[in-house]
């Protein structure tokens, strides 16, 4: 039974990680291209939860069909809002410590105008998968979680195509690796950062989706948890670090389910904090950081 | 090609430029000495538009480059290398020499055919898939050069080229500078220390101390300018 219960939560585990790296990848690649600290990100996850309920509400569009619509929605909002916001702190002597002191103004200012306009009740997505789950043996996988799990690999499959093969892409990764040097390329760096900006909040929105999905509700308030998710996987990953995000999302993914089912529930974000203590104790840069990257 | 027209930079109080002007035909290397402090690399950083100059005015082929953005400049033709390299060090070396065409419309076959041919000019084609930072400082020197020269600019900016580069290297990096007015038709602003090499590559060279032009001339002027030997040479 134990065996079950471990083979349960390492599936889950998985599932949750690699929807969780999402979270972990956006956050990266704006702290990399940008050094912006989005202590925001978290209330943009809500929101596309909150897009998606209200698309499906208002124009009956299902969860699936409302993603695409999401992510090119949020993106002409990020790129929007680096203009109006996000540049000024990159041109900051200290960007970091600018951007996470308004960014953190930001979360609280949009968790307030969530609670404002769509008040405190705890909402759902409503939609079904037949059949709802899949038994393998003992192992019941949600067929929602096992939708979510295809689309987040198409998700990441997608974007290590765009950031390993495709031009902007290669630009993207150049900025992380070395921002001072891409302009005396010819790289436009401000374009670029737009861009980054669009993504990464785009990725923030369809990822509220996925996670309205897969978990019974959402409200005005849990953005900050999954904007602590977000950092505890960065830091395990290594600070603007893409595909660290990946192997920071899975770890913390798998720590916390595997958790879930053989301790407690409220003793799974004290693990996923344990291990990232244990992270920075031994390898301070993350486990695919370098200084090279930053 | 290049002319720099009464250039000032300063920061706060102080005046890195105070007043430079010189001229780089087409396809001629102009060589640019100068104690440490004395503008060079400022010089650089204003022509390149990582600085904004104070005053004065920069020119390339009759047009001004003042207020336009680095990279902007860089697609008016103008390169540029540091005296510490600034490459992508998780990239392969052909990717670094890929970096300069993420914006433009060439095809992958256009983009490998130069990248691996410059690649084969800097002797490192063997080491295509290697990420830059396994180079040593000497190799990484040649990448940088070749990822400038393979956007085919029409002037090119080298911050020392030669420091702390072996001997056998250093001789390849010569050949490639030598190569660059005829072969690659492009002008060449060197700043270097080593003056062998300056004399050697350069068609005019300027000397800069404190911030303005000291001398300006042929290697045996410059030789023999006693103000170049007090100031600079010594004695």
């Amino acid at each position: 039974m134990t065996a079950d219960l471990l083979l349960q939560g390492l599936i889950n585990g998985l599932i949750l990680g690699l929807i969780y790296s999402l979270i972990g990848l956006s956050l990266n690649i704006i702290f990399g291209v940008l050094r912006v600290v989005n202590f925001a990100h978290g209330e943009f996850i809500i929101l596309g939860a909150y897009a998606a309920y209200f698309l499906q509400r208002l124009l009956g569009l299902s969860p699936f069909l409302a993603m695409p619509v999401i992510f090119v929605m949020f993106a002409l909002i990020g790129w929007a809002l680096y203009f109006v916001l996000v540049k000024r702190l990159t041109r900051s002597d200290d960007p970091e410590t600018a951007s996470l002191l308004v960014m953190f103004g930001l979360s609280i200012t949009l968790g307030a105008l969530m609670l404002f306009f769509f008040e405190a009740d705890a909402r759902s997505l409503d939609y079904m998968l037949e059949p709802p789950f899949l038994m393998f043996g003992n192992i019941v996988i949600p067929t929602t979680r096992l939708v979510a799990l295809a689309i987040t690999l198409v998700i990441t499959g997608i974007t290590a195509w765009f950031l390993y093969r495709t031009f902007p892409g290669k630009a993207l990764r150049a900025v992380i690796m070395n921002r001072s040097a891409v302009a005396t390329v010819g790289i436009d760096v401000e374009k670029l950062s737009a861009m980054t900006f669009g993504i990464g909040l785009g990725f923030a929105g369809v990822t509220g989706v996925l996670l309205a999905m897969i978990f019974p509700a959402f409200s005005p308030f849990a953005g900050a948890d999954y904007t602590l998710i977000g950092f505890i996987i960065i830091v395990l990953g290594g600070l603007g670090h893409p595909i660290g995000a990946l192997v920071g999302g899975l770890l913390f993914g798998v720590t916390e389910q595997v958790t879930v089912v053989l301790a407690d529930n409220s003793v799974a974000l004290l693990v996923g904090f344990a291990l990232m203590i244990a992270v920075i104790f031994f390898r301070p840069s993350g486990l695919f950081g370098r200084q090279q990257m930053r | 090609m290049l002319r720099v027209t009464d250039l000032t930079k300063t920061f706060g109080g102080l005046k890195a430029l105070g007043g430079v002007s010189l001229h780089i035909p087409e396809k001629r290397v102009l060589g640019l000495l100068g104690m440490n402090g004395s503008g060079k690399t400022t010089l650089l950083n204003c022509i390149n538009g990582l600085y904004e100059p104070t005053g004065g005015d920069i020119q390339l082929q009759g047009k001004s480059l003042l207020g336009l953005p680095t990279h902007k400049i860089a697609g008016r033709g103008v390169g540029r290398t540091f005296q510490v390299p600034k490459l992508f060090p998780r990239m392969t070396l052909l990717e670094n020499l890929a970096a300069p065409f993420t914006t433009g419309h060439a095809s992958d076959a256009e983009v490998y055919e130069r990248s691996a041919e410059w690649l084969n000019r800097v002797e490192l084609y063997r080491l295509r898939h290697n990420y830059a930072e396994e180079l040593s400082g000497g190799q990484q020197k040649l990448v940088e050069l070749a990822r400038m020269m393979v956007a085919q600019p029409r002037l090119v900016l080298l911050d020392e080229p030669f420091a702390g580069v072996n001997p056998s290297l250093a001789l390849l990096i010569i050949r490639l500078i030598e190569a660059m007015p005829e072969r690659d038709g492009c002008s060449v602003l060197l700043v270097s220390h080593d003056l062998t090499s300056v004399y050697q590559l350069s068609h005019n060279i300027v000397v800069l101390h404190e911030g303005r032009v000291l001398a300006e001339g042929g290697a045996a002027e410059i030789r023999s300018n006693p103000d170049v030997i007090e100031a600079y040479l010594g004695a």
